[in-house]
């Protein structure tokens, strides 16, 4: 079966059905345009219900009074199990410690082969640290404007306002091929490990490789960035805060106009030129772009080894540092392969140290033991 | 017909696959078709005609499939190149945390086939067992609810035709162009009609509090993606959808619900939903502080930047699609796509000229809120001229599209998201589209406002 087949579009009928039933409700609808409409807190506006309509769609209003009633009140134990939030305040942040040194030996473990050494990013995943969260902090002015100039560093010390968010995305989503896996005591590891790589401080205390964290520490961190973002939404004032920043075009870099009054002759500065795509642009699309009905072309049987390893192998085997034998490094391999090919083929499928089971591909099992062949021969 | 159209429906065939005969032929007949226009009759020619048209085919001899084949349809094996398509630059290792864009050089009208959506996701495409699967409903509510697949669809339903976009939808290209695509410089959306149940409908028996001001929507996929949306919303337009095109969401729009905010970024429908919690102070997820805030020249970044901002762009011609087959003096239609998160779409302007000048173009079909809109202006393609397609918005909340020399000196080139300046396709000599931006270069003083270099 080729790839197509797994493509699925919705039913003829379906779609037959669907434009049937809009354009017999529209005939007796009011155009959209002239529908009431309310500003709303997006700096845009909204359609309330008038006349049993919202904008061009008819509604039915009984099933806005809460007379429909289903479902269950949740156990204590099923709310705790999902309410796993962490909030700026405090609020869900468990009891724990450790120190950027137990951080670290987890980090080599579970996390160097997508961010790199010391969080300097790598794989196609985010940086964590690029050093100084205080100095790298002033970069968020930088702008490039011209090809050689600089640009803002935003990692989680220049960038996040809250340490809040790097506690609970590790808790509850990472390490990304195997989320949930992590106790509080290693969070606090790494978050240690990731405040000591930004080399900020708590208290004025650096974050050491033996600074012990643990929660009232951790509630007395202050980001570098933490005012850095608007509108501000804390507080009872928050959404009208949203509302009144949304309603200046000026502050987002948006346009009002009224169109009677819309420019529709020498509309751009005199200055504007034509800018075309540098040093070919992107071009990296997959499949390649084309437009031509043909049959497509018949699946290649033969499995390819070398295009499955670049696919899902090169990200961390591809390059030192990312803590994964490096494909060619023959000592590194010899040292696997003298255990026997079924003890390397066994541990590539059911993952190892940091590697998720088969390197988080979908390869079938004899597809990824000649994935192993491939870079066991490339490696000898 | 007239013998007018019949000489372009002639010109029209696309004689690049066709055999040597068929193109004499076509030849042959171009020549006939002067003299039909004195009003002679193209039946009256005496030559043999298109041997597709008069050799048998096999389809139209032999059997074709039993219906019993393929109960789920599927699209002609001739469109398989109608699809998807990613490129390792916007993919985080294999492909978890990653997007795949739509082609939408070949959409027809306002609906996005599901298997054509646009596919983003955190940390890989979760397939769900709707049996296991639970909306979980608490924080400040009286009476906090949880309930099964089966039963929210008890709920009354709701019908809705609405475009989801990615924020980041031209986010490549704040300091130039990159892509030569429509595909990849504006495929980062898809417009679907959603079915599910106003999150309102269910908070009525609910018994919101007071200072609930905000509500996290968080996912049961591995990537437990969350984000905080303002009450106003909730209690506005937004959804709990199950349904799209007619049928249930796929595993990649989030199978088997998702939430549906309306205008707003892509990235707040959040899939694979399963739990809303209401607070009195927002969350400050992951994907709302370290991604999806838009940083400005003040080194200030724009936080809670909900709606996607009116836009649109030109489909047809297109970079894939262009009008190198076309000849002196044809007349051909420019389409396009106007959207609007903030409201409906009210008019399209088109310009030939690269933004300089601007004429009317004619909206087409429906023009409903908050989704995808057609628009189409006719044009007389002259051979070997030179022409830069722009196409302008503007929407009923008052917003029209800014050229990126407006946008960039208030938001700077940095921003990442939210770029809705117009966008311009150059139609070369020989008819190929190249994509390119009309704009100054920008100056700074020192580390502060920026300028127009150059402006008087």
């Amino acid at each position: 079966m080729f790839k197509l087949n797994k493509k699925l579009l919705i039913s003829i009928s379906a779609a037959a059905a669907l434009s049937l039933g809009l354009s017999a409700c529209m005939e007796n609808a009011t155009p959209a345009g002239n529908a009431p409409t309310k500003a709303s807190i997006d700096g845009g506006v909204s359609y309330p219900v008038a006349n049993g309509k919202t904008g061009p769609y008819y509604v039915n209003e009984k099933a806005h009074t809460g007379a429909i009633k289903f479902g269950r009140t949740p156990t204590k134990a099923e709310y705790a199990a999902w309410n796993t939030d962490i909030m700026p305040d405090g609020t869900g942040l468990p009891e724990g410690e450790g120190t950027a040194d137990e951080g670290s030996d987890i980090y080599d473990e579970k996390c160097v082969m997508c961010h790199g050494d010391f969080g300097s990013g790598g794989g196609g995943y985010p940086s964590l640290a690029k050093g100084n969260a205080y100095e790298l902090h002033k970069t968020l002015t930088n702008q490039r404007i011209k090809p050689d100039s600089d640009g803002p560093v935003r990692v989680f010390g220049t960038y996040w306002p809250q340490a809040s968010t790097l506690f609970w995305y590790i808790k509850d989503a990472m390490p990304h091929p195997m989320t949930g896996s992590l106790t509080d005591d290693e969070v606090y590891s790494l978050v240690a490990f990731i405040l000591n790589a930004n080399e900020m401080k708590i208290d004025g205390e650096e974050v050491s490789d033996d600074y012990v964290l643990n929660r009232e520490k951790f509630l007395k961190i202050k980001m570098p960035n933490r005012d850095g973002f608007e509108p501000k939404i804390d507080g009872p004032n928050g959404p009208e805060n949203v509302r009144k920043f949304f309603a200046n075009p000026d502050n987002f870099g948006a346009q009002k106009v009224k169109p009677s009054e819309r420019c529709m002759h020498n509309c751009q500065e005199p200055t504007a030129k034509v800018v075309y795509i540098k040093n070919g642009g992107i071009k990296d699309f997959h499949p390649a772009l084309s437009n031509v009905k043909d049959l497509p072309k018949e699946e290649n049987k033969g499995f390819d080894a070398a295009k499955a390893y670049e696919a899902n192998c090169a990200m961390c085997h591809g390059a030192e540092g990312m803590g994964a034998p490096v494909l060619g490094n023959k000592a590194e391999w010899a040292a696997y392969t003298s255990k026997g090919m079924d003890t390397v083929y066994k541990a590539g499928i059911n993952g190892i140290n940091g590697m998720p089971p088969k390197g988080g591909s979908s390869l079938s099992d004899s597809d990824f033991k000649s994935v192993v062949d491939y870079i066991v021969s490339k490696s000898k | 017909m007239d013998s007018k159209k019949s000489q372009q429906d002639l010109d029209s065939f696309d004689t690049k696959s066709t055999s040597n005969s068929r193109r004499d032929f076509l030849a042959k007949t171009a020549a006939i078709s002067a003299t039909a226009l004195a009003g002679t009759s193209l039946l009256a020619s005496d030559e043999k005609g298109d041997p597709d048209i008069l050799k048998p085919t096999p389809w139209g001899t032999k059997w074709g499939d039993p219906v019993t084949e393929h109960l789920y349809g599927m699209p002609s094996k001739y469109e398989h190149n109608v699809t998807r398509r990613y490129t390792k630059l916007l993919a985080s290792g294999n492909y978890r945390a990653s997007i795949a864009v739509t082609p939408i050089q070949n959409s027809m009208g306002i609906i996005t086939p599901n298997g054509l959506f646009f596919s983003r996701c955190h940390g890989g495409v979760a397939h769900i067992d709707p049996n296991e699967h639970r909306l979980m409903i608490t924080g400040l509510v009286e009476k906090p609810l949880v309930l099964t697949m089966k039963e929210l669809k008890r709920y009354p339903s709701v019908t809705r035709t609405h475009f989801i976009e990615c924020p980041a939808n031209g986010g490549q290209e704040w300091r130039g162009p990159q892509y030569n695509s429509v595909q990849f410089a504006k495929g980062f959306m898809s417009c679907a009609e959603w079915t599910g149940v106003y999150i309102k409908d269910i908070l009525a028996d609910l018994g919101v509090k007071p200072d609930a001001r905000w509500m996290l929507a968080e996912g049961g996929d591995s990537s437990k993606m969350g984000r905080t949306i303002p009450m106003e919303k909730v209690l506005d337009d937004a959804m709990i959808v199950w349904g799209q095109n007619g049928e249930a969401l796929r595993p990649e729009q989030g199978y088997p619900i998702r939430l549906l905010v309306p205008g707003w970024e892509g990235n707040l429908c959040v899939k694979w939903l399963r739990r809303l919690d209401f607070a009195s102070e927002p969350w400050y997820c992951k994907e709302e502080t370290s991604k999806y805030t838009v940083l400005k020249p003040t080194g200030k970044a724009i936080q809670h930047f909900y709606a996607n901002e009116v836009n649109s762009t030109v489909t047809s011609p297109s970079p894939e699609i262009d009008w190198s087959d076309l000849k002196d003096g044809d007349t051909v239609e420019i389409e396009g796509l106007a959207w609007s998160g903030m409201g409906t779409i009210t008019g399209v302007d088109i310009s030939l000229d690269g933004g300089k000048n601007y004429v009317q173009a004619e909206l087409k079909g429906l023009v409903l809120p908050k989704c995808w809109t057609r628009w189409s202006y006719i044009h007389t393609y002259k051979k070997g001229q030179e022409l830069l397609l722009t196409s302008r918005a503007m929407d009923d909340a008052g917003y029209i599209q800014p050229t990126i020399d407006q946008e960039t000196l208030k938001v700077g080139v940095e921003a990442v998201y939210h770029r809705n300046a117009v966008e311009t396709w150059k139609v070369e000599k020989d008819g190929k589209i190249t994509h390119v931006e009309v704009r100054s270069q920008l100056g700074r003083k020192g580390k502060g406002e920026l300028f127009i270099e150059g402006k008087a």
